[in-house]
């Protein structure tokens, strides 16, 4: 079982490498919990019946002139547990970013990439106002087509954030129809549910069959009523279970949420054991290239 | 008058589950050198505790599962929202309730250098929210011990 969506900003161990991370994790990405020893981390995987979580970073080098986490970073705690699926980020602002990519995945052995347009202040499918990028086709597209040579999956964040500058007009799910439909090799997955346009994200799960969607969502109440809000009310649970069992991720944004409680809520929406089973695990592994699509 | 104060850290590996810290209290008596006193114990945590009970897997398991009965993990909480303080929502009004029902501390009296309590008293953490590494604080206040007389040559 595997947990799609956790950002590994509280690790103590590794505010001893790199100490301007704690100011990143508190004013950039704006959590304040209390930093942890790495073995909290597996425990709060082992304590919500999960074998393995993706750890993802955000470069965010030209918006707010700090990675929230470097390649580097999240490669050396996957040398730390082999319980961890190390991403990339890349920051599309920059000439490098490709070959970022390419030294992340083949380098560092990262398995995926993740890009937060809110934060890097980017539209998924738009020009920077400065023009660089292929007349009519989007800053980041550059970075779509090698990630797509490369076989790996895209996690976008999409919708509202929690961080403090980050606007949520960059992230309406709207903007990565384009994404899906020019590059349909590259699978992406729509973080957050992308909510609150949940519609949107829902209609590009149904119609693209290289999207897909994350269960990180919480933006008020509690995981269970949230997440039973979105996925039975907004959505009926019969979509979920008839249409998109195919298409949806386990993802907790731990340490936004513990995924515990993440991993309550979606087991009590009323899903199958087998629909449960694709969104743990099956989808999951299909995406990491682990099993045949 | 001596005060010793030590600030220890516990990793907690539930949810919620209640660990024996007798032995490190009694340690820092022991090596406080306070003869005649008191020690107070606290959690600095305010979704864990602090308990007294007797030392059985049993009552253990009774003393969380009352305190869940009495205040469950879901409802309907004015805390579940989101606060600006943490970057995140609360969503965890039951720990914090079941901290304030089980008590964020205890303390005993300290006399000839031990701690005076029922033999089958224990001292135990307790997590609400786990897991989690976690901080108590042992303070010890009291008189210290005479220096050693040496026995006449």
């Amino acid at each position: 079982m595997i947990d799609f969506h956790t950002h590994p900003l509280l690790v103590r161990e590794m505010f001893e490498r790199e100490p301007d991370l704690l100011r990143i994790a508190r004013d950039v990405f704006y959590i304040r919990n209390i930093p942890q020893p790495l073995e909290t981390f597996l425990l709060e995987l082992d304590v919500s019946g999960l074998d393995r979580a993706v750890l993802l970073p955000i470069d965010a080098s030209t918006t707010r002139g700090c990675q929230i986490y470097s390649n580097e970073l999240i490669a050396e705690l996957c040398e730390m547990s082999d319980r961890f699926i190390g991403f990339a980020s890349v920051d599309p602002h920059k000439e490098s970013a490709v070959d970022d990519l390419e030294h992340a995945v083949k380098d560092l052995k990262l398995r995926g990439l993740k890009l937060s347009p809110p934060t890097q202040e980017f539209y998924p499918n738009d020009a920077e106002p400065s023009g660089r990028g292929p007349s009519g086709r989007g800053l980041a597209y550059p970075i779509y087509e090698k990630a797509q040579s490369l076989g790996i999956p895209i996690v976008f964040h999409a919708g509202m954030s929690w961080e403090p500058r980050a606007r949520a007009k960059y992230g309406q799910p709207i903007y990565l129809e384009d994404v899906a439909c020019d590059f349909p090799e590259l699978n992406i997955v729509i973080a957050h549910f992308g909510w609150p346009w949940v519609l949107e994200t829902v209609m590009l799960a149904l119609k693209y069959p290289n999207v897909y969607i994350d269960t990180a969502a919480l933006y008020f109440d509690d995981p269970w009523d949230f997440l039973a809000f979105v996925m039975t009310r907004q959505v009926p649970l019969s979509a979920i279970e008839k249409s998109l069992r195919h298409k949806i991720v386990f993802g907790s944004n731990y340490p936004r949420v513990e995924i515990k409680n993440m991993v309550k809520a979606v087991k009590g929406l009323g899903l199958s054991d087998g629909c449960l089973k694709l969104i743990f695990e099956g989808n999951a592994r299909k995406l990491l290239g682990e099993v045949a699509g | 008058m001596k005060i010793k104060l030590e600030k220890l850290e516990v990793q907690t590996r539930r949810d919620k589950e209640l660990i024996d810290i007798t032995p490190e209290v009694e340690r820092v008596v022991r090596e406080s050198g306070v003869r005649e006193g008191v020690v107070n114990i606290l959690t600095m945590h305010t979704s864990s505790g602090i308990i007294v009970t007797e030392g059985l897997p049993c009552l253990e398991m009774d003393v969380l599962n009352r305190l869940e009965a009495l205040a469950p993990d879901e409802g309907d909480y004015y805390h579940n929202r989101y606060l600006d303080i943490d970057g995140r929502l609360g969503f965890n009004a039951g720990a914090h309730l079941k901290s304030v029902l089980g008590g964020y501390s205890a303390f005993f009296p300290i006399e000839d250098e031990r701690i005076v309590k029922g033999s089958r008293q224990r001292i135990y953490f307790a997590e609400y929210d786990g897991p989690l590494a976690r901080t108590y604080v042992v303070q010890v206040l009291g008189t210290a011990n005479p220096p050693r007389q040496r026995p006449p040559q």
